[in-house]
């Protein structure tokens, strides 16, 4: 907070709303993201806390004035004072890097694919601030120094982590000398180390300007501090200084999102594990992918009713190992077995992302169907195993999209279930839900897994949830 | 890089006996005596007759079993030797090298006009998406793509030459006769590579990180040009290597409609004369130009996207 505040805030937000287009005449728009105002000062931060599918990047993108064609919105945008809706276009953008810098939610796609790093960078000096070449990559340098990222300048984005994709393109967005920084999601899929050292940059940039942050991660928003506005489903349902709002608030989803969190998670009683029969057993495994080395001489051994939660930072080859221990991929070395003679359909893969797991065309009890009748399953365990996860059997008659996401994560677990695996290789099944639901479904998943006596490999990037859940925990890290 | 080179070089080999051995089963199963068409190609349907025929046969070793004749011809290629055309009796490789130079001038030209025609109707219809020119170039393409190549070709001759008699109508005796068959040409593979060109640009300009860079600062011509234009050009290059199928087909139609003195025209004349060791010898010059093209597009590939390098 700088000690006189100026009159004009460099970021005014009045009665802003988006709707929706409607498809035909006689249909009324749709509200997408409910009035909402709020003013921001030099040095003050606002972070915007809620759930996935809130309206929290439509409020960004309307700032940005990027809103995609089928949407607008109504209400006022002030930039120092300026009328944003009273600028056209061109001028419009000419704020962009300028003035509002916005950090990209997906940093990987937002890099180009075939650009060096630097030159991401040095490119924004030299066609934005007009330097010379070789002043503009002196620059770039500096900037990728001062973010950690030496030796990364002439790597491709491909070669570099999550972690590092997201510091470049803070640099990038950055360059061109903007005071307000907006910040899509920024450390959605990073690892806590990652997430730190990204906040704080977040906070080390925003002394000289404003930040404005979206986020669903309410240890993002507790580190970054300042101001904080609590969102659900398009509506403010909160708002006050972080420490205020988050050790004491009145309203009910706050506190809701706050237990949520995994750090405060009630310790789960697991059962004991120690004599159970060990269901697979991997020896001495390696694998290189392109000329990256993944793991090398890595060796586990899972029980029945084992939960075994694998961290690591993201690209370091979690998924491969489990579709390794799941035969799906093939080893450089090392073998798999898998023990008790289990049919090899009983080793099972719960995915990421819910909807690329259900065909979208068919109706789910259709999909249920077709499984059933496939492996010769019975059909009446069904609603009871339905019942058990708190799905309604009415669920079946939609499609995979006309589902929540926390739903369908559900789902995909009974179809799981319903072939009664003996190893589920879970891979980060909960990262696409907001934190409530996915508190819900993973603890659903582990007690589930208990009942069935099946052994789960849960991957996830936050060693935090692990801990809470797992019997035991392996970090991969790259060699 | 190295096990490409050998890929291809490969594959080479492999179109070499391929097309050799397709062609001479196919010749051998065509109706009518070889020894008669050759005769009457050597002299003139006028002046044939039972003698020459005979003469000929022996001649050439047609007499000699099928088979003999075919292990004659591999053991004759393994030394690179393509032997004798059977009717002017001179040394296939000479006339093959002729007929490549006009075919390599004719082919490098039209793809040349279609760059210059493609690229700048493509990238302007991405640019401004789904407007009238985009569509118009879209209605365009669909009905030139539509035509035979020869169907466009004849269509300019009958207008460029014969109404307007601006252009010579058929042969080779100049740049001026270059001009007609290397714009059909050109036509037809710019209709659909003007398409790719634009669908590729569309999917560019969507694109995070097309978007990213605006948001940078960057206006959307330093965009278009940094990040837009090489993105866009890793699809529109590894179609042209899908489109060289076009191109050689093209090609034998064209020169044929224009007695272009090319290998096409080449292959399609030994064909009426069953001059075997040219057939062969052209259709295999075709394969491996298309086998060399490839190589080209493979090698482009590589240097606008240094991705794969790793793997590979």
């Amino acid at each position: 907070m700088t000690g006189s505040q100026p009159i004009i805030p460099l970021l005014q937000v009045e009665n802003l709303c988006v709707f929706s287009r409607p498809q035909a005449k006689n249909q009324a728009p749709e509200l997408l993201l409910e009035p909402l105002s709020f003013s921001l000062y030099p040095g003050e931060r606002l972070t915007i806390l809620g759930e996935t599918g809130a309206g929290k990047s439509l409020l960004m993108q309307a700032i940005m004035g990027t809103l995609p064609k089928p949407l607008y919105h109504q209400g006022r945008i002030r930039i120092a004072g300026q009328d944003l809706d009273a600028l056209p276009q061109t001028e419009r953008e000419q704020l962009w890097g300028r003035r509002i810098a916005l950090l990209p939610q997906e940093p990987w796609h937002a890099l180009d694919p075939l650009m060096p790093s630097q030159e991401q960078v040095s490119e924004v000096y030299q066609c934005v601030k007009g330097r010379k070449p070789d002043s503009a990559d002196h620059q770039a340098t500096q900037d990728l120094l001062a973010v950690g990222l030496q030796g990364a300048e002439h790597k491709r984005p491909d070669q570099l982590s999550g972690g590092m994709a997201q510091r470049l393109a803070f640099c990038a967005a950055t360059a061109a000398g903007a005071s307000l920084i907006l910040a899509d999601e920024p450390t959605k899929g990073l690892d806590t180390s990652c997430r730190e050292a990204l906040v704080q940059l977040l906070c080390k940039k925003s002394t000289q300007g404003t930040l404005l942050t979206i986020t669903h991660d309410v240890a993002v928003a507790r580190q970054l501090g300042g101001r904080i506005l609590v969102m659900k489903s398009g509506r403010l349902l909160d708002d006050g200084r972080i420490k205020q709002v988050l050790d004491d608030s009145a309203c009910q989803y706050t506190r809701q999102l706050i237990e949520a969190e995994p750090a405060r998670w009630p310790p789960y009683p697991l059962p004991n594990i120690q004599q159970a029969t060990p269901i697979l057993e991997a020896q001495e495994l390696s694998k290189q992918r392109g000329n990256k080395r993944l793991f090398e001489h890595l060796s586990l051994q899972i029980r029945r009713g084992e939960i075994l939660g694998l961290t690591g930072d993201s690209g370091c080859g979690k998924s491969t190992l489990g579709d390794i221990l799941l035969g799906l991929l093939p080893a450089d070395s090392g073998r798999v077995y898998r023990r008790g003679g289990f049919a090899p359909q009983r080793y099972l893969k719960l995915y990421q992302d819910p909807p690329a797991s259900f065909a979208p065309q068919v109706k789910l009890a259709q999909l249920f169907d077709d499984l059933i009748r496939l492996h010769r399953l019975d059909a009446k365990r069904l609603p009871a195993l339905l019942e058990r996860l708190n799905l309604s059997t009415h669920l079946l008659q939609r499609h995979s999209h006309q589902v929540s996401g926390g739903e369908l994560q559900r789902l995909a677990l009974a179809r799981v279930l319903l072939m009664e695996p003996v190893f589920l290789f879970a891979d980060e099944p909960v990262s696409r839900l907001d934190p409530i639901t996915a508190r819900d479904v993973l603890q659903l998943l582990v007690e589930v897994a208990t009942e069935y006596q099946c052994a789960v490999l849960l991957v996830s990037h936050d060693p935090a949830l692990v801990h809470k859940i797992c019997h035991t925990q392996r970090c991969l890290s790259l060699p | 890089m190295m096990r490409l080179l050998l890929l291809r070089l490969g594959q080479a080999a492999l179109v070499c006996w391929s097309v050799g051995t397709l062609s001479f089963i196919l010749m051998h199963l065509l109706p009518g005596n070889m020894a008669f068409r050759v005769a009457a190609g050597r002299y003139g349907y006028d002046n044939l007759n039972l003698a020459a025929a005979q003469a000929v046969e022996i001649e050439l070793g047609l007499d000699q079993p099928v088979w003999e004749q075919y292990l004659n011809w591999l053991l004759d290629l393994m030394r690179f030797d393509f032997g004798n055309s059977l009717v002017s009796g001179l040394p296939i490789a000479h006339e093959l090298m002729h007929f490549l130079e006009h075919t390599l001038m004719l082919a490098v030209t039209a793809m040349l006009l279609a760059l210059l025609l493609a690229l700048p109707i493509g990238i302007y219809a991405a640019i401004r998406e789904n407007c009238w020119f985009d569509r118009a170039s879209l209605l365009m393409s669909v009905l030139l793509r539509a035509q035979p190549v020869f169907m466009v070709g004849l269509v300019l001759l009958l207008i460029f030459s014969l109404q307007l008699r601006w252009l010579p109508v058929a042969g080779f005796d100049g740049p001026r006769f270059l001009i007609l068959p290397a714009i059909s040409l050109a036509l037809v593979l710019a209709a659909l590579s003007s398409r790719v060109i634009r669908h590729a640009g569309v999917e560019v300009i969507h694109s995070a990180f097309f978007q990213f860079s605006r948001i940078k600062g960057l206006s959307f011509g330093q965009t278009l040009i940094r990040h837009g234009l090489r993105n866009a050009a890793l699809p529109v290059v590894a179609f042209l290597g899908i489109q060289l199928v076009t191109l050689i087909e093209g090609i034998v139609m064209i020169e044929s409609l224009f007695s272009w003195p090319g290998l096409g025209h080449g292959l399609a004349h030994a064909v009426f004369n069953r001059d075997v060791p040219m057939i062969q010898g052209a259709a295999m010059s075709l394969g491996l130009l298309f086998v060399v093209l490839n190589l080209w597009v493979d090698i482009a590939c590589h240097l606008i996207d240094p991705r794969g390098r790793a793997e590979s």
